[in-house]
């Protein structure tokens, strides 16, 4: 990892010799003991949330940039950058070959610079490969081996880039924009005196594997003419923006040499046929310096908000496949740290005190970092107002006491005997993936849930007020209540667990369960002195009636017409027309219905039977379809006779 | 079959081993015919099973299982060298966690009578301790069954069952013995089995002689004799009991009195859950006494066709006939071999015949053969017309089958003289058919009610005051007495008012639409005319904790939109089941909980607390068990019973208990029924868990609320 995060852990790491904030020489035992107690308390914390860092550098589960206290980590804001320009300021031409002194010191102060920018478009049916324009941008004039010290800001050439140029294209849609560079040096020497192999183009962090060099055809005859192309993306094919702001240097590679055929090439600098560590190039090789900025008119500052891309990205969140890290490294801490100063801290160097307090807060040491960085996960908050918060949330094993310093701040940090670290994620993850829910061996197929989150809490202003140690403190400490469906629930007939797509429907609470539909038929098949016509129709009407759970006598007529619409087919088909006739003037016995139901409905069940097409046939296919509401079809004629009954109606009545 | 075939020696001895040689043989028979059935039912559990998880290992199969980290692996070493080291990488799945331990129960969204047991289902099993340390308490349970525990047989605890049992065994072996009978007689012949399709012979006396001696405690030889004669009977292919009416679109129907067609219909509907042999009222009132409200179209004016019975001059008749007349006596017509309309020899006519007998001397007037009856109103004298006559003779060919004359009773207690309708409904006579059956019929028909002369008309001045009256009543009863609530059970005093005697009124309980008493009954609550929501003690029936019903209720709204959830009335939700979704989880407090998915405000209705009803003994009985295994779902209803979700129930029985609950239950009358509904004590939000306190729902049940309230207090 990088220097700085060594650094980071070292110093917070409390099982290093830490610095302790005893004055006198107290007995070796003493603090020892001391020692002891201090690693009880936040030696486990801090191991966890150091496995942490490195898990989420590895694979994060979130950007930090997207937290809104961490919004200046966000370099990047589409509005603004398409409609700015690109500011190219060149500040010189390196190339230390031999002895650079001999012939460099009249003619060859500057050399001439051409940028082209390279529109990849998106190939169209009869493009055999992607058609490519090149846009010339003008050229330049670039010193040679400038001295750093002497020349001014102001009178680097510079060149811009119009924004238009970005704007998408009548013509061809644009896959990625690029800019190629291309240094034409005049001299004696043969091109061939250096080979620089493939030298390395990349620069910026977030390098897309797939980028190509191109190198340009454009080789002028004479002799005495070198070339030097390099190539940047500027928006890569998702039209992501690869070049913030910053300053570049990118190494040139020579027109000619391109021995090694791309399929193998591997990314390495070779010199004079060795193998230079690939930061070795931009000590030697030709490199090309400039200063980028987007602006958002011709000649204004940057608009680019707060552009310190390369640095932090590749501190905290350093992606797994860093090819050349120490390129980047090289770049960037250089980058970081100018950066950092010019806009992070105008103010002096803060000094952060930390105080662990430990064994029932009687004890404490301190500790003292002169970044922002947070001491667990080496994130750089680059305020403290953000890295308040950041321990805060991030780190809830510990309690956080913000107290105001004169040298800068001082935070009290102490164990959080309350914390909870019962999972509250989705608990369907949990269940439905047992084992493999949290694999970080790729992507994991998780149950899809959907929720609609709407969120709009009121933000109250950044203060850093909010941090420091509330009177009624424990009030603070208190977990937010989550109301809502944050656990794993059950059927209640299976005990299985309930995935998220049956949380619509309420299926135990049907109204007829099919026991409840087999008790009714079958006790109805007890009675020994109610014959099968009359059974079968009691327990199509009785699961009529619990399936639609008619309550109310003025529902009664409704219900005999449904009745009739529903189960007429199967009644006229297992000629039941009379029993059904009996049901009906029995009800009209008990005042629930009218006669002119009665007669509406047996004429309806006289409509179905002339409809029937023909009972005997049809009886076979759709018998079954109707009945499987009831399992009183089948059993009816065979077993309902007398025999199997225990009870009879008149004994009900006694 | 063991038969020995040989003609030995007839002593009754031997007769006597023959039986019991026999009856264990019968015994062992049905011992392993319940063994088989034991073993078919367990298979086909079981192949239940496996189907099921076939389905769910499918289900596992189409998930995509990642690959799992390997951290080690497995060696296996087998410890010989010809077999090499097996490697498999060691695949580490994580612990789910397990959930609660839940009994299983079956799902219910209305209560469930049960009745007492008397037998102990089964001796319950909390664990070896408690059995080790406490014996003495099963002992006591089945001292509270009287001793009974299902299922056995062996022991003197459960005679009773035994000779049930022994009982059946005999019956088979009787049968058994006739077939053995039976063998004896065709012996010698070639042919064993044909004589058993011959017409059956009495087996011998003999035989249950023998059977008698065995087993005395059966009865005597002759009472023997008469079971054997009863059992073999039965075997007669499409016999019914003798008290079951045939199937009337049967090929037996028969005909019958209108009561006997209708008898199943009456006694098994029950007229509060309108459905037959309901699972919530055990005992059903029978229709006879419920008086018609209105009088509905007795006869259409219009003659249904070109046939129609009106057509034709003795149409006057049937306008006359519905008149009420002074004469009383039926007037019946004899047995006329031509026209009788039930086919001879059918038990039908017989009862026909007895049930006229006091006809008899109006019959005799009537034997002019196909004579019609007619009533002049002025004259009561009976006059033959020589249209009809003619008509009549037409319509003498017509045969009515049992079931078209049973049918033709049973709707003419309905239409009345509306023989058009009558004869569309049968579907298979014209209406001139069925006019001619009526007046065949006429004396066993009933008159239509006249208009109900003992009912002035209503006054609305005389509701009001009624009103007024109830409300005061509600309000006496509210403070005036006691806790205690029966259950309501319908009155049925006929011609006397509800006063003092009447059941309703000593319980303390409205008379409601299904008590037998006028519709104007002073006991009657009347419903409300609330235009509210009835949420507020302006409505009576929220005052008297009553639903408001559908029937009674016309201006809430309780009876309207029975299609939507939207109800104007918020006092009807138990009744039509609008019931909040609930989740089940395990509970932040003890075992199971139950979590709302919805938010719902104060004093929303949630759930109904559903499950069996017993009897408050039946109650005690229960909790003893339940009190042992800390953890009971009884809930007292009223006076009289009790609701015991143990076995039966929803999903609110698993809402723990909670000294600061966020729901309440209320025990309210519901069209009739008592009935629990846990409504919302405050709002609650989306997920949370639901608690009421068990102590005072379940008033003294309190002791059975076991473990929950143990842990929870915190």
């Amino acid at each position: 990892m990088s220097g700085a995060s060594c650094k980071a852990n070292g110093a917070v790491y409390p099982a290093s010799s830490a610095v302790m904030n005893s004055v006198k020489k107290p007995k070796m035992e003493q603090i020892q003991a001391d020692h002891e107690l201090f690693l009880q308390a936040f030696e486990k914390p801090t191991q966890i949330y150091r496995f942490l860092r490195t898990r989420n550098l590895i694979a994060p589960i979130y950007l930090h940039r997207t937290l809104t206290f961490m919004s200046h980590r966000n370099g990047r804001s589409n509005a603004r950058r398409l409609s700015s320009h690109l500011q190219l300021t060149f500040t010189g031409f390196f190339h230390k070959d031999e002895k650079p002194s001999q012939n460099s010191e009249n003619e060859q102060s500057s050399v001439s610079l051409e940028v082209l920018l390279v529109k990849v478009c998106h190939k169209k049916r009869k493009d055999v490969s992607c058609p490519i324009k090149q846009v010339p941008t003008g050229k330049k004039q670039v010193p040679l081996n400038p001295d750093s010290n002497q020349t001014k800001l102001g009178s680097y050439p510079s060149l811009l880039v119009s924004s238009n140029e970005f704007e998408p294209s009548n013509s061809h849609m644009v896959k990625s924009y690029s800019l190629l560079f291309r240094v034409s040096r005049t001299g004696r020497r043969a091109a061939n005196g250096l080979v620089n192999g493939e030298a390395n183009e990349n620069i910026d962090v977030i390098d897309t594997p797939s980028r190509k060099k191109r190198s340009s055809s454009h080789r002028e005859e004479g002799e005495t003419t070198e070339t030097f192309v390099a190539q940047m993306t500027v928006f890569d094919k998702n039209r992501r923006l690869q070049l913030l702001d910053g300053e570049y240097e990118v190494s040139m590679q020579g027109m000619e040499d391109s021995p090694v055929s791309k399929k193998r090439a591997t990314w390495e600098t070779i010199l004079d046929g060795k193998r230079l560590p690939p930061f070795e190039t931009f000590s030697q090789g030709p490199t090309l310096q400039f200063m980028l900025r987007w602006t958002g008119d011709a000649s204004g500052k940057s608009t680019a908000p707060v552009a310190k891309p390369l640095a932090t990205r590749n501190s905290d969140s350093s992606s797994p496949m860093e090819t050349r890290t120490t390129v980047k490294e090289s770049v960037s801490t250089d980058i970081k740290t100018r950066k950092e100063q010019v806009l992070c801290e105008p103010r002096q160097k803060l000094r952060i005190f930390y105080q662990f307090l430990y064994n029932n807060n009687t004890r404490q040491q301190t500790e003292a970092r002169d970044d922002l960085h947070c001491p667990w996960c080496t994130l750089n908050c680059s305020k403290l107002y953000s890295l308040l918060k950041h321990l805060k949330l991030s780190h809830s094993r510990f309690i956080f006491n913000y107290v105001p310093h004169p040298k800068g701040a001082r935070i009290d940090v102490s164990i959080n005997e309350c914390y909870d670290g019962s999972y509250v994620g989705n608990p369907q993850d949990i269940h439905s993936q047992p084992g493999f829910a949290f694999s970080r061996n790729g992507p994991v197929k998780r149950t899809a849930v959907t929720h609609i989150l709407v969120c709009r809490p009121k933000r109250t202003k950044p203060s850093l007020s909010e941090f420091l140690e509330s009177e009624d403190g424990e009030l603070e400490q208190q977990r937010t209540y989550v109301s809502g469906h944050n656990r794993l629930y059950f059927h209640s007939d299976s005990c299985m667990p309930l995935r998220p797509q049956e949380m619509e429907e309420d299926s135990e609470d049907e109204r007829d369960p099919e026991w409840l539909r087999e008790k009714t038929a079958t006790q109805l098949d007890e009675f020994t002195d109610v014959n099968e016509g009359e059974k079968e129709v009691m327990k199509l009407w009785n699961l009529h009636v619990m399936k639609y759970g008619f309550i109310a006598d003025n529902q009664m007529n409704q219900a005999i017409m449904l009745f009739a619409e529903n189960t007429g087919a199967h009644i006229v088909r297992r000629n039941l027309c009379r029993n059904f006739l009996l049901h009906l003037v029995s009800m009209h016995d008990f005042n629930l219905v009218t006669t002119a139901t009665i007669d509406r409905a047996m004429a309806r069940l006289r409509q179905i039977k002339e409809e029937l097409p023909d009972a005997e046939e049809e009886e076979q296919q759709q018998g079954q379809a109707l009945v499987s509401a009831g399992a009183c079809n089948g059993n009816s004629i065979t077993s309902t006779g007398g025999k199997q009954g225990k009870r009879t109606k008149s004994a009900l009545t006694d | 079959m063991v038969l020995t075939g040989k003609r030995s020696e007839k002593g009754p001895a031997c007769w006597k081993r023959r039986v019991k040689s026999e009856y264990m043989r019968l015994r062992q028979l049905k011992r392993f015919r319940r063994a088989d059935e034991v073993k078919s039912m367990f298979n086909t559990n079981r192949q239940k099973i496996l189907d099921r998880t076939d389905i769910l290992n499918q289900e596992w199969k189409t998930r995509r299982i990642q690959p799992v980290h390997i951290m080690t692996s497995c060696t296996a070493d087998s410890g010989f060298s010809e077999f090499s080291k097996q490697v498999i990488p060691l695949k580490t799945l994580n612990a789910v966690a397990s959930v609660p331990v839940m009994y299983s129960w079956s799902p219910l969204q209305q209560n469930f009578m049960v009745e007492d047991e008397t037998v102990l289902h089964n001796i319950p099993y909390m664990g070896d301790e408690i059995l080790d340390q406490d014996g003495t308490f099963i002992e006591e349970l089945i001292k509270n069954y009287d001793g009974k525990v299902h299922g056995d047989r062996e022991g003197v605890i459960s005679l009773s069952q035994y000779s049930d049992n022994e009982e059946e065994d005999e019956e088979e072996e009787e049968q058994q013995d006739f077939k053995v009978e039976k063998m004896e007689v065709c012996d010698g012949k070639e042919h064993p089995e044909e004589p058993r399709k011959e017409v059956l012979k009495f087996p011998s006396d003999k035989i249950f002689e023998a059977i008698s001696s065995m087993f005395p405690d059966k009865g005597s030889t002759e009472e023997l004799k008469e079971k054997y004669k009863e059992l073999t009977e039965q075997q007669l292919p499409g016999a019914l009991p003798p008290e079951c009416t045939p199937n009337i679109d049967g090929p037996n129907a028969r005909s019958v009195q209108r009561e006997q067609s209708l008898h199943s219909f009456h006694t098994l509907f029950c007229r509060r859950c309108f459905k037959y042999d309901c699972f919530l009222h055990p005992f059903h009132a029978t229709p006879n006494t419920y008086k018609r409200k209105n009088l509905e179209n007795l006869v259409d004016s219009k003659p249904c066709g070109i046939e129609c019975y009106i057509e034709y001059p003795a149409g006057e008749v049937a306008e006359q006939a519905k008149t009420p007349s002074k004469r009383t006596v039926g007037r019946r017509r004899g047995r006329l071999p031509n026209s009788s309309s039930s086919r001879p020899g059918t038990p039908s006519v017989s009862s026909e015949t007895k049930d006229t007998d006091s006809d008899r001397e109006g019959s005799r007037a009537a034997l002019v053969k196909c004579s019609v009856l007619v009533f002049c109103a002025e004259g009561n004298s009976r006059c033959q017309t020589p249209v009809k006559m003619k008509l009549i003779g037409e319509a003498e060919a017509v045969e009515w089958s049992g079931a078209e004359a049973s049918l033709f009773r049973v709707l003419i207690g309905t239409y009345y003289d509306n023989f058009c309708a009558i004869a569309r409904l049968i579907g298979t006579k014209t209406c001139r058919q069925v006019y001619e059956f009526r007046v065949k019929e006429s004396s066993i028909i009933a008159r239509a009610p006249a208009e109900d002369e003992d009912t002035p008309p209503r006054k609305k001045k005389r509701k009001h005051r009624l009103w007024a009256t109830h409300c005061r009543k509600i309000q006496l009863k509210k403070d005036g007495s006691s806790n205690h609530v029966y259950n309501y059970q319908p009155c049925d005093h006929p011609r006397q008012p509800c006063d003092a005697s009447c059941p309703c009124v000593t319980a303390q309980n409205f008379c409601e639409k299904f008590c037998q008493c006028s519709s104007e009954c002073q006991n009657r609550f009347p419903g409300c005319r609330c235009k509210a929501q009835c949420n507020t003690k302006q409505c009576p029936c929220y005052l008297a904790v009553r639903e408001c019903d559908p029937d009674l209720c016309l201006t809430c709204g309780a009876g309207d939109n029975w299609d939507s959830k939207n109800v104007s009335c918020k006092n009807c939700s138990i009744q039509r089941g609008a019931k909040k979704h609930l989740l089940l989880a395990p509970s932040d407090v003890a075992g199971w909980g139950i979590f709302i998915k919805e938010p719902v405000q104060k004093n929303e209705f949630i759930s109904e607390y559903c499950g069996e009803i017993i009897s408050q003994d039946e109650a005690d009985r229960r909790g003893k068990v339940y009190d042992k295994y800390m953890c009971s779902f009884l809930f007292n209803l009223n006076n009289d019973f009790v609701v015991d979700a143990t076995r039966k129930g929803n999903k609110i029985r698993f809402a723990n208990h909670s000294v600061n609950p966020n729901c309440y239950a209320k025990v309210m009358m519901v069209n009739g029924d008592h009935r629990i509904g846990i409504f919302a004590k405050r709002a609650i939000q989306t997920g949370e868990e639901l608690f009421f306190d068990y102590r005072y729902s379940q008033a003294d049940a309190l002791k059975y609320v076991g473990i929950e309230r143990e842990l929870e207090i915190a």
